[in-house]
């Protein structure tokens, strides 16, 4: 059974959200799709389904793709999952350690580096192991004070056992020391050593 | 800050629209989160917004005639 989706128009992550659905039920799935984005994200789908990929046209920025399925649909997506990255790669000798120098996550524009930070911090969440420690320092304290949105986040990362360590001078600084929200004010003292020590330091 | 029971995702056709739909909820006083596209939707792209499953009809109400979505889809537990 061939289902067709005519999927033009419609931006990530509209094509494969439906074409999901579609294999679902079908066996042969046809999508059409007008931008390459779209292409690559359904060979991704057809990839981690190890599904069949044939991809024609282009012509006229339209793309014909058919997937075809041959057993059921994987549950997960055959990508490594957090857990198998978490146990594949090196453990380090020492705590890991995330560091919160700003209240963006990378440069360019500030709107969208709130954004990506937001998500950075929810997202923590789901990464096996979780983080050992998570040092705040400069505008970075500013994701662990009331009203803060990553502020939820971050208290379930320290109810799951990680500890939240807050620069006191920068609270200070910023005027934010009754307004801390969430982990430990700590020292630079407690700061310089807890990154010296550190087996593995993410900085976002 | 978890909930029991599910969330809703709102799908935005970008970023953009995403953030606009965030800043009405927020005048509205809707409780919601941002957070990227859950994995089994698609791993491919951007932020999505999420509210509680009840509030569902709410975000509708606030949102329409104001920011275009793509889709929904129902959330399990956090």
């Amino acid at each position: 059974m061939e289902e067709t989706i005519d999927a033009r128009g419609l931006a990530c992550p509209g094509p494969v959200v439906l074409a999901k659905k579609a294999l679902e039920g079908s066996a042969r799935v046809k999508v059409l799709v007008d931008n390459e984005t779209a292409v690559e994200n359904l060979r991704r789908l057809a990839l981690r389904n190890a599904c069949g990929f044939a991809v024609e046209g282009g012509e006229g920025g339209c793309w014909e793709i058919v997937i075809t399925r041959e057993g059921p649909l994987a549950e997960a997506p055959a990508e490594a999952s957090p857990e198998t990255r978490g146990t594949k790669a090196p453990r380090a000798a020492g705590p890991t350690v995330i560091v919160f120098a700003h209240d963006r996550m990378g440069g360019g524009d500030d709107t969208l580096g709130d954004i990506l930070l937001r998500a950075f911090v929810h997202t923590l969440l789901e990464v096996k192991p979780r983080p050992d420690v998570v040092v705040c320092y400069n505008g970075g304290v500013r994701l662990a004070v009331e009203g803060a949105q990553t502020a939820a986040d971050l208290r379930a990362l320290a109810e799951g056992g990680t500890e939240i360590l807050v620069c006191g001078t920068c609270l200070n600084y910023y005027g934010l020391t009754e307004k801390l929200a969430v982990g430990r004010v700590s020292n630079m003292y407690e700061i310089a050593e807890t990154l010296t020590a550190a087996g593995r330091i993410v900085r976002p | 800050m978890t909930t029991k029971g599910g969330h809703v995702v709102f799908l935005f056709p970008s970023v953009s629209h995403a953030l606009k739909a965030e800043k009405i909820l927020k005048e509205a006083g809707v409780t919601h989160k941002l957070i990227p596209v859950p994995r089994h939707i698609s791993s491919d792209c951007g932020v999505c917004l999420r509210v509680e499953a009840p509030l569902r009809d709410e975000v509708v109400a606030r949102l329409r005639g104001r920011v275009t979505w793509e889709g929904e889809a129902p959330l399990e537990g956090s």
